[in-house]
């Protein structure tokens, strides 16, 4: 049996106190900062700050319909882009573990390439994918089966097929860490008392898979939440989600308050799927 | 002996402040300049950081990006800037100068910039003359358009914008208010008039994206900066580009900015000078389509066709009230992204 070191606190003070004020100064602070700055006003027309006490940047989000669509734009094509991502994995985690073999390593590192490459490469590639001039309508307009081009971006089509493929690790890796944990046993042991197929699924696999299922949706959900770069490019400016609006205001328009309420409003979705994820967690950790 | 080495070395004292500064040795600094990419940063790389590489010792270092990035990380290191040199455009140089953002334009620190086009030099030094016209589908467009052609109805939601906000959005926002009878300054008429050509079929990102699409004649027209697709025509048989005369193309300056309290001020002037100089403005003619700025220019009667380049052409251009465009930025973006994008 390991027996863990006997360590004095100061020791693990010493140990901790680098990643700590590192975290401090440049996590902590700025993120202080951008509450702060989320309270001020830029004076109009200027690049100045008032920075008497406001809450005009919030009650902009939450009462004009344009901003409150970008919001529920996000969230609902975040929770979409989860929902595609945890149909897509599960046959996938399972098929990787079961039946892989020695190919494992390989097929496990094959699927965590997008999150390898960053999102620009890859994003670009879809570009060449998904345009009207792109592989996919020209081989289905060379094939005969459409005439004119079918609109793959500048929708949520193109945004749901990049974020997804960004994503798909986040959601693969923790199902192929449950999966491996479930004995194979059990899944034998039901189909000999008469389960379906179906049924194993509903009511063995599933329930043991919950853990990785709720790791992988909160992990892509978030990614996809404040996911900037593919709606920007496969969105084309016409898929308005809260980054590519914070970006807007931030780095174009420079009214950086207001983009520090568009970034902390997005935060604290951020804080309330955690929250959720943990209280999930916990549930199913009580139940089992 | 002692009374002739006295008097030289009186002689170069009194001299030294005469001598140009490129005698004196920068070795070991680096001047920082914030540009585009592209073939931007390769003229400005050929024809002015390695000369003044070559004569002074120091490094000359690009930061490549947007002009909004510049103009936002001017504004966050207003107090400790690391930038010496920025690239902006016209609508952006007055507000960073009345901003304190960058230091006035001035002959005695820039040499060259006393050969600029009178009246240029606004907020910033004025680095080259664009005009805001149309890039068209020949296959949508057998004659070259004016303004008012891209209202046909046919036509509506076949454009393509540049992200807003942007000289291309404002350009064009101020055409729709002259077709609509009235300017810039009443955005109710020019939004209205604009939203007829419904929400765009792209916002591009890059220009091979949008240029590809229009040789295909998927996107019928796009309001665009006469330099960059002039020089890519050639590579798009598809593809047209006029400047309209009712009304004449909006006039469009990149503008070279020495940033306020930079660390190396000296360098910043120098490569000002160079970059505002006949080498380079002539370089940016002739490989780019930029107009010069810089009145000793001169070009053959081919090249000078294909660019803005005398005073005489920017008045027949339409220009816009910068300064108050500016002010309503953040306006202008929401009406932009629900009137335009958003119907």
């Amino acid at each position: 049996m390991n027996q863990t070191p006997d360590i004095s606190p100061t020791t693990t003070a010493l140990l901790v106190a680098p990643a700590a004020v590192l975290m401090f100064g440049v996590f902590v602070l700025p993120f202080l900062f951008l509450v702060v700055l989320s309270f001020w006003s830029q004076v109009p027309g200027s690049l100045s700050l008032d920075t008497s006490f406001t809450l005009a940047n919030y009650v902009r989000i939450f009462t004009d319909s344009y901003y409150l669509g970008g919001l529920w734009t996000t969230l609902w094509l975040s929770g979409f882009v989860t929902l595609v991502c945890l149909l897509l994995a599960l046959p996938l985690a399972r098929w990787i573990v079961l039946h892989a073999g020695r190919a494992k390593g390989l097929l496990i590192g094959i699927s965590i390439l997008p999150l390898i490459c960053g999102a620009l490469l890859p994003t670009l590639g879809l570009v060449n994918l998904l345009s009207p001039l792109g592989f996919i309508n020209g081989a289905l307009k060379s094939m005969g089966l459409i005439q004119s081009s079918l609109p793959l971006l500048g929708n949520i089509t193109g945004v749901t097929i990049g974020l997804v493929q960004a994503f798909l690790p986040l959601m693969v890796l923790p199902l192929i860490n449950t999966i491996e944990r479930i004995p194979h046993d059990y899944e034998m042991a039901a189909m000999s008392l008469g389960a379906s197929p179906l049924v194993v699924w509903r009511r063995v696999l599933l329930p043991l898979m919950l853990p990785g299922i709720v790791a992988g949706s909160l992990l892509v959900f978030c990614a996809a939440l404040t996911a900037f770069v593919t709606p920007q490019i496969l969105g084309q400016g016409k898929v308005i989600t809260f980054a590519s609006l914070a970006y807007q205001q931030a780095a174009m328009v420079l009214d950086w308050p207001f983009a520090s309420a568009l970034g902390i409003v997005m935060l604290m979705f951020l804080a309330l799927a955690g929250v959720l994820g943990a209280l999930i967690s916990r549930r199913l950790a009580r139940a089992s | 002996m002692k009374r002739i080495a006295c008097y030289a070395a009186v002689t170069a004292v009194s001299l030294f402040p005469c001598l140009p500064a490129f005698a004196q040795d920068y070795s070991g600094r680096t001047l920082v300049v914030g540009t585009w990419g592209g073939d931007i940063e390769r003229l400005l790389k050929e024809h002015v950081a390695g000369p003044l590489e070559a004569k002074t010792g120091a490094k000359v270092e690009f930061l490549l990006g947007g002009s909004g990035d510049r103009l936002s990380k001017m504004v966050a290191e207003r107090n400790n800037p690391t930038m010496d040199v920025t690239f902006q455009n016209i609508y952006e140089a007055p507000n960073a100068l009345k901003e304190g953002l960058v230091v006035a334009p001035d002959a005695a620190l820039v040499p060259a910039a006393a050969d600029v086009w009178a009246g240029m030099n606004d907020g910033c030094y004025a680095m080259s003359l664009v005009g805001l016209g149309i890039a068209y589908s020949k296959a949508v467009f057998p004659e070259a358009p004016e303004w008012a052609d891209l209202w046909n109805p046919e036509l509506k939601g076949k454009m393509a914008y540049a992200p807003y906000p942007s000289s291309e959005g404002d350009g064009m926002l101020a055409v729709a208010a002259r077709i609509a009878g009235v300017d810039e300054s009443n955005p109710d008429a020019a939004f209205a008039k604009l939203a007829e050509l419904g929400a765009p079929m792209l916002t591009y990102n890059s220009l091979d994206e949008v240029l590809t699409l229009m040789d295909a004649g998927e996107i019928a027209a796009a309001p665009m900066i006469s330099g960059y697709v002039i020089s890519n025509l050639e590579n798009y048989e598809g593809i047209g580009f006029v400047f309209p005369k009712d009304p004449g193309p909006v006039l469009v300056r990149d503008m070279v900015c020495q940033v306020a309290n930079s660390p190396e001020p000296e360098l910043a002037q120098m490569f000002i000078d160079l970059a505002l100089g006949v080498d380079t403005q002539t370089a940016y003619a002739q490989q780019v389509n930029f107009g010069p700025t810089n009145s000793k220019v001169v070009l053959s009667d081919e090249e000078a066709a294909r660019v803005i380049n005398t005073p005489e052409e920017v008045d027949s251009l339409l220009q816009l009230d910068w300064e108050y465009v500016i002010t309503q930025r953040s306006d202008w973006t929401d009406r932009w992204n629900k009137q335009i994008l958003g119907q």
